[in-house]
């Protein structure tokens, strides 16, 4: 299907090109309109002169002394335009003819009433019983004329209508889309986890219903994105209970049990429980990221979460972990307080599972809220390190993990509006690895 | 050390009382922040291991009247809610720690210690008496490089001691010490384990003071 094009420019190029066609056939059947009328009054011009002309012509000829001899008359000044008279007798001879008179033009002497040559109107009319013939005749040329200039009086108006037309066109087509541009404008402005309805100024009736669909089709999806999420948390929070319950039990187990196979047995019952309890916190996180509750209503201090975060991770560390927090103050961002603690843990255990063991963790929080997480390690490749963000994907042959952790981060961050940098080497480091996160300051 | 365990999930009660037992507490386990509030309205407890959601109630409120009736037993609230901010909430109710399910038996008897190191006014879970060196950590103690073994009760009494350094505790404090209810304790129990304790330690490790109890003894501190 062929992509529809801007409605504003359709409806101002539709409206102007219609606008400019109906102006040219309005003017060209005015103009059609003024020709004929300007034929009629010209008519009645020639009709009228010839009234006036024939008397004193059969007057000027019974008076003769010597008749039926061609005389020649100055054209009379109150006839318009040029026109020609002649004058005959039945046979056709000549008896009187205005001075410039071309005899081609007049036709057979005997003709009455009004006729068109190919270049001229003639009017012929009769006296004394039809023994005098007088003919009229006037150039076509000048009636042609006199249209051509009523036809571009009428059309001059029109080059000066037409761009006032199209600007009046364009102004009142864009002043009745406007809502529509706003509508346009909030659904491109909005972030990519923001589901709440698109809230605009009144739309037009004809596109209110299909901003109602979208609005409706929003909630439907926010409602369902809320269920499997809620979902996805309540069943890693169920679960915790019993798996701690089965967790404590084997343990139990294994330090009753004497040194042989049911301790083995229990010492592996007691890994797979807690590799589940990886999984459930994962999911926990990933339909906390997912969930769009991410953006805080209060700033949190970024500062004292770091600090309760890289505090809880320190017992259980096997690598110092080296926290720089800025000396002055709260750093202050909207990001909801468990959505940062989530993406501090899951790139501070990334770095304890990954970098080179003995070599501490380097955690820093500057003053402009960009917290960096630094380890010490091999340098990844490029590509390696494009695909760390995707889910599921793990850095090749290195210590299990990457999977969900750095994807949970990328989608915090994203939902956070804040921005995830990865490098390798580390910053002024010849090796390791720097995840760093620039958050939003608050009040910016 | 006397606990008092309010978690309503049996099997994991079960194994947490197993567990702090066999580190030498006594532990009273309820169900209910009903039975919580008469346990500790009949016994002082030393620590309390609190869930936060139970059958008749939230475990925070009970913190929070807990101290609010300027109760400052420590307490460690065991729970599975993981968010940072119900861990902030937790703490700022007045939990002394705070440890998310699952977790580590491990782990957990490493934090009911340092709670009750805390509590002792002596963080230094290394304490040196007289020619005893004592590590709390691992629970071991030597005398000029060798080791000595106690049993988990023989433990429970020394920390008890250690726990209030000069203090007088009569026969029946150290057996709530000891002993969780419904324990059967024989008569001379604390006697029995006294004794003990000064033919591995020594005899001045504990003095009696007659009629009224026992307390720390005066070795010569280094």
């Amino acid at each position: 299907m062929k992509a529809a094009g801007s409605l504003q420019k359709q409806l101002v190029y539709g409206l102007t090109l219609g606008i400019v066609v109906l102006w040219v056939v309005a003017t060209a059947l005015s103009g059609l309109i003024v020709q004929n009328r300007l034929d009629d009054a010209f008519d009645d011009a020639m009709q009228g002169a010839a009234q006036r002309i024939l008397p004193l012509a059969v007057m000027d000829i019974l008076n003769r002394e010597e008749p039926l001899t061609q005389q020649r008359v100055a054209p009379l000044n109150a006839l318009p335009g040029q026109v020609a008279y002649l004058v005959r007798d039945r046979e056709g001879t000549i008896l009187l003819q205005s001075r410039d008179a071309d005899l081609t033009v007049f036709g057979p002497p005997t003709m009455q009433g009004f006729s068109t040559t190919p270049t001229h109107r003639v009017y012929g009319a009769s006296a004394l019983r039809d023994t005098l013939f007088l003919q009229v005749a006037e150039p076509l040329s000048y009636r042609r004329k006199a249209a051509r200039d009523a036809t571009f009086a009428l059309l001059l108006p029109l080059l000066l209508l037409v761009p006032a037309s199209l600007l009046g066109v364009w102004l009142f087509v864009r002043f009745s889309l406007r809502s529509v541009r706003s509508y346009r404008r909030a659904v491109e402005a909005r972030g990519v986890g923001d589901l709440s309805p698109i809230q605009t100024a009144p739309l037009p009736l004809e596109i209110r219903p299909s901003a109602d669909a979208v609005n409706n089709l929003i909630d439907r999806l926010r409602r369902a994105l809320e269920t499997e999420r809620r979902f996805t948390a309540n069943s890693a929070h169920e679960l915790r209970t019993p798996l701690a319950a089965a967790l404590a039990q084997v343990q139990r187990l294994r330090h009753e049990a004497a040194d042989g196979p049911v301790k083995e047995r229990a010492a592996q019952i007691e890994a797979s429980l807690r590799e589940l309890a990886r999984l459930a916190e994962k999911l926990m996180q990933l339909a906390k990221a997912e969930g769009g509750s991410v953006l805080a209503e209060v700033p949190q201090d970024l500062a004292m979460l770091l600090n309760h975060v890289v505090g809880d991770l320190q017992r259980v560390a096997t690598v110092p972990i080296q926290l720089t927090l800025p000396p002055d103050g709260p750093v202050l961002s909207p990001i909801d307080a468990d959505a940062f603690a989530i993406l501090a843990r899951n790139l501070i255990e990334n770095a304890l599972k990954h970098g080179a063991p003995g070599r501490p963790i380097n955690v820093e929080l500057t003053t402009d809220a960009r917290l960096s997480v630094v380890n010490a390690g091999d340098v990844l490749d490029p590509a390696e390190l494009a695909q760390l963000t995707e889910r599921f994907v793990r850095g090749s042959g290195r210590a299990p993990g990457y999977g969900l952790g750095l994807a949970i981060v990328s989608t915090v961050a994203t939902a956070a509006r804040a921005e995830l940098k990865l490098a390798s080497p580390a910053t002024d480091r010849a090796d390791g690895f720097q995840a760093s996160v620039q958050f939003p300051v608050a009040g910016m | 050390m006397r606990v008092l365990l309010i978690e309503d999930n049996a099997d994991l009660g079960q194994a947490v009382r197993e567990q702090i037992g066999d580190d030498g507490h006594a532990v009273d386990w309820v169900q209910t922040l009903a039975h919580a509030q008469l346990a500790i309205g009949s016994t002082a407890y030393d620590l309390l291991l609190l869930d936060l959601m139970l059958p008749d109630g939230r475990g925070i409120d009970f913190l929070r009247r807990l101290r609010s009736a300027a109760d400052r037993t420590p307490v460690i609230i065991l729970t599975a809610m993981d968010q940072l901010s119900d861990r902030i909430a937790g703490l700022n109710a007045g939990a002394d720690d705070y440890l998310v399910k699952p977790f580590d038996l491990s782990e957990l008897s490493a934090r009911v210690a340092a709670v009750a190191r805390r509590y002792s006014g002596n963080p230094n879970p290394r304490l040196q008496l007289g020619e005893l060196s004592i590590d709390l950590t691992d629970r071991s103690i030597q005398r000029e490089g060798e080791a000595i073994a106690l049993t988990a009760r023989e433990w429970a009494l020394l920390e008890a001691f250690l726990q209030r350094p000069g203090a007088l505790l009569s026969k029946s404090q150290l057996e709530e010490r000891l002993y969780e209810f419904g324990a059967e304790i024989e008569s001379n129990a604390v006697e029995v384990h006294v004794s003990h304790l000064r033919k591995k330690l020594g005899f001045n490790v504990v003095d009696t003071v007659r009629g009224m109890g026992y307390r720390l003894g005066r070795l010569e501190q280094p």
